[in-house]
């Protein structure tokens, strides 16, 4: 013991006293794990609200929103929002979901809190600039949320910004000339939150494993927070000169998006030399990896929370591991499929296309293992594992579509309609979203020390289940009748005998939007009137588990973990029990 | 980082703990990490600048060897020295000689304060002959200015950053406040900013040299 | 005491000769623009002493030659990926050029 003693901890004051240190400005790994959950709720309550006002719009265009002129009194006058104030609530809602759910969330969010936990260290390898990486990341969202508020409202260009319309500034249109700044420097800003986040994720992974603890023997969830940190390292390096580009253009008078010759609203732009293509390589060499970003830690989530109620492993845990590998891998090879259409070198078209039927491999190899592993296994239905189980099922729905969208002759139909919108809802942010749901039914007794209300949870599954469905299973239909995205409004003779699928998808969204107050009372009743929580409520295996429900400061209580087992020994034959934790003494000989 | 977190990761390996696979300091690591994020973001922007030179037919080498491409080599000597008295500084810091350490330390901070300057001076004399992020007086493409300023601006920026580093290192490290380990973390810092100039230099004053 | 004890590596004097190195490199690169050779190859040569360059400093300078193997094979291919991909967007850039030769 005198060695541990003698081994300087992380930490070598004590616990932080003061409402400030300890909830505000603390270094402790777990507070700002909470501390992103928290930015991601508020963000995915907006965003939600986003597209609640979107959807009442494109089903019902001349419906006057109650209130809405107080959120913008030239975007929506009387009531009715401009076509500019659409796309201005979509950009925004794009933006919001994208950066500040689905990577807060399962990323940040989690990661941050457990990573750390699931290795057996008392904090992340650099607790203030973990600090610091959250109170960046606020800081960026505060700046695009004060796009609200400034005169001609949020930038109208979408979530991808693409130039020219993002890089000539007001003569383009209502939105892009403070709208569009706010937007660029708020990502700028969240770039170099992430990478310091990143970076910390990566020296904690490698450098402060327990002893015992090797790389093969880590739960699912942290190897998979390692691998999109260490991609988030590599994309986000890339969007943020990008975004310092567009800046230039939009402030300093650089070319570098803005071809010459320009004439937006009747005015010759001064610009000339650059290239409106320049952009969206740019962007989507980030933007592709981004997705699998938002999507590998919530593919480590479920993976991680399976085991616990099936009461087995998984089949071909480092098979998933490779597959988390692999899509990492690949996920910057795929880039130009967003860019099919967009003028690009054909050629690079085929080029781009190959490896993105490619990455079809480790994901369905994954899902495969999933369903080989539930199926003949006495899974316990809890919320948990429901929305685990709800993930595999919108994964594969959307899925699906992604090979028609690989293939740019299929995607010269598709590109910009409700198809592409179906695939990337159900693939990413609703599969992201279940992992959220999961990962917080399965921790919060973990992170809080209350039990959540399991009846209620079951309920907002299945309201929310049956209803993303709803929303987004029609999309497709909507997508291949040639319906456009990011209209505000259809008038076109084709598109408005659509409009009643569009009232149809409008009321879903409307409703499972409702059901999430579900587990928002469900969250806030457990907080206060929750059970308390045992050590070990799911008699699960991995290392949080080995620590009370909350941890103590230092996770561990200052002990110092040996690990001698795998993180998913469930079932094992021959051991005492049904299930053998990681720190558990007990040696299993193989059967 | 303080010296209690970089203690932490120095004993890795030792009582309780998985070694590293890299078995450096943690800092080490999050420095290469930081390295490996900074070159991708130089990169990105130097291809954005081969792309845009290629799409340019009007593309403008406005460099003369008096006084450009003579100011970028000794721009270029003095930057390669402070790496070498950086060196200089951790082998001195490794062995314990914390007086001789601060000493390089403040040589290669001075060094780079020196480049800092030139550069400075370099790009005042462009914009008095006319040159601006969206102006070519010699009637050629706008994209010339744009993509010299902004690649040459993230490199000072990078420079002036690791100037105040040093500073603050260079203090530090004399109360001994900070260790070797520090020391060398910034190296490798410093180090890379020298290695990003090796790409600036032949790309952007030597392929526009006339 | 430091982890780095072990591998010191060697002296300030080798280092010297590295620098040396390097700015010799640096006087090809300035002889070499100056061959009046077509602006392609001028580029070809000037990018293979960049890496040159870098990756002699990387590897003495950077120490990255006194640090276990298994840093350099995480980092290099990473970045040698990465930088791979990104020549995805020459055919773009060149058939840019070729429209607006066209159009003049």
């Amino acid at each position: 013991m005198s060695e541990a003693a003698a081994h300087p901890a992380v930490h070598q004051h004590t616990a932080p006293t003061g409402f400030i240190r300890k909830y505000v400005f603390s270094v402790d790994h777990k507070i700002i794990g909470l501390q992103y959950y928290g930015l991601a709720l508020v963000a995915v309550f907006v965003g939600m609200v986003l597209s609640w006002l979107m959807r009442i719009h494109l089903g019902w265009a001349t419906f006057a929103i109650p209130g809405l002129h107080l959120l913008s009194s030239t975007g929506a006058p009387g009531n009715v929002m401009t076509p500019e104030y659409y796309l201005s609530l979509m950009t925004m809602h794009g933006t919001i979901m994208v950066f500040f759910v689905l990577t807060n969330a399962p990323f940040s969010g989690f990661g941050n809190y457990f990573l750390p936990i699931q290795v057996g260290a008392p904090d992340m390898a650099f607790p203030r600039m973990n600090m610091m990486s959250f109170w960046v990341t606020l800081v960026a969202f505060l700046v695009l949320m004060a796009s609200f508020f400034v005169s001609d409202g949020p930038t109208i260009a979408g979530w991808t910004v693409y130039a020219p319309l993002s890089a000539v500034g007001k003569d383009a249109g209502p939105g892009l000339a403070m709208g569009q700044n706010l937007w660029a420097v708020a990502i700028a800003i969240f770039c170099v939150g992430q990478l310091l986040g990143s970076l910390n994720f990566i020296a904690t992974t490698l450098d402060l494993r327990t002893k015992g603890m090797s790389l093969l023997r880590l739960p699912f969830s942290t190897w998979a927070w390692f691998i999109t940190s260490v991609i988030g390292l590599l994309a986000f390096a890339v969007l943020l000169p990008a975004c310092v580009l567009l800046i230039l253009d939009r402030t300093a008078g650089t070319s570098f998006f803005i071809p010459g010759g320009l004439v937006v609203s009747d005015h010759l732009q001064p610009h000339t030399g650059g290239s409106p293509l320049l952009w969206q390589h740019l962007f989507w060499f980030f933007g592709h990896p981004e997705v699998y970003i938002a999507i590998l830690p919530a593919i480590g989530i479920v993976s991680h929370i399976l085991p616990a109620f099936m009461r087995k492993p998984l089949l071909g845990p480092r098979v998933i591991v490779g597959c988390m590998v692999a899509i990492g891998f690949l996920s910057y090879m795929v880039w130009g499929h967003h860019m099919f259409v967009s003028g690009m070198n054909p050629f690079s078209a085929l080029l781009f296309s190959v490896p993105t039927l490619i990455i079809t491999i480790p994901a369905t190899i994954a899902t495969l293992l999933w369903i080989g592993s539930v199926y003949g296994a006495k899974l316990r239905f809890t919320s948990a594992s429901l929305f685990c189980l709800g993930f595999i099922s919108v994964f594969i729905s959307g899925g699906i579509s992604g090979f028609f969208l690989a293939q740019p002759s299929i995607d010269t139909y598709l590109h910009a309609t409700y198809f592409v919108v179906a695939h990337f809802h159900f693939v990413m942010a609703v599969a992201a979203i279940f992992a959220i749901f999961a990962g917080t039914y399965f921790w919060m007794p973990k992170m809080i020390g209350r039990m959540m209300n399991e009846t209620l949870g079951q309920i907002h599954f299945w309201i929310t289940f049956v209803g993303v469905y709803c929303i987004f299973m029609p999309m497709h239909y909507l997508g291949l009748a040639g319906n456009v995205r990011r209209y505000a409004a259809f008038t076109d003779d084709f598109l408005v005998p659509l409009i009643p699928v569009h009232q149809f998808i409008t009321i879903a969204a409307l409703v499972t939007g409702a059901a999430q107050f579900i587990f928002l009372f469900n969250l806030i009743w457990t907080r206060f009137r929750g059970p308390k929580a045992p050590d070990n409520p799911w008699n699960a295996t991995s290392l949080e588990w080995s620590t009370t429900s909350p941890p103590p400061f230092d996770n561990f209580g200052g002990r110092q973990l040996v690990v001698h087992h795998e993180a998913y020994e469930y079932g094992v034959a021959g051991s005492a029990g049904d299930y053998v934790m990681q720190t558990s003494p007990e040696v299993v000989k193989p059967q | 980082m303080d010296v209690s977190e970089l203690d932490a990761t120095i004993h890795a390996g030792h009582a309780g703990m998985e070694e590293s696979p890299y078995g450096i300091p943690s800092g080490k690591l999050a420095m290469w990490c930081f390295v490996l994020s900074d070159a991708v973001t130089f990169s990105a922007v130097l291809f954005a600048y081969g792309y845009l030179r290629i799409g340019s037919p009007d593309w403008s080498t406005p460099f003369t060897f008096v006084p450009s491409v003579l100011n970028g080599l000794v721009m270029t000597f003095v930057l390669l020295t402070s790496g070498l008295t950086m060196l200089a500084a951790v082998e001195a810091a490794k062995a314990g000689r914390t007086a001789a350490g601060t000493r390089w330390l403040w040589a290669t901070c001075a060094l780079g304060a020196l480049f800092a300057g030139m550069h400075l001076m370099e790009w005042r004399h462009m914009i008095e002959e006319g040159w601006r992020l969206f102006q070519n007086p010699l009637g050629g493409s706008v994209e010339f200015g744009a993509a010299f300023f902004c690649i040459t601006g993230l490199h000072l920026l990078h420079v002036l950053g690791g100037v105040c580093a040093l500073a603050v290192i260079a203090l530090g490290f004399h109360r001994q406040r900070y260790n070797s380990i520090d020391v060398e973390v910034l190296g490798i810092y410093w180090h890379f900013v020298d290695l990003v100039w090796m790409f600036v230099f032949p790309l952007v004053y030597l392929m526009n040299a006339r | 005491m430091s982890v780095q004890g072990a591998a010191l590596g060697p002296g300030m004097k080798f280092f010297v000769a590295v620098w040396i190195a390097l700015m010799c490199i640096v006087g090809v690169e300035v002889i070499v623009t100056y061959q009046h050779l077509p602006p392609r190859q001028l580029l070809v040569w000037l990018l293979l002493l960049a890496f040159l360059e870098a990756g002699v400093a990387a590897w003495y300078f950077m120490h990255l030659k006194y640090e276990r193997a298994a840093l350099t094979w995480s980092l290099l291919p990473a970045l040698v990926f990465v930088v791979f991909m990104m020549d995805h967007i020459w055919p773009d850039a060149f058939r840019l050029a070729s429209l607006r030769l066209l159009s003049h």
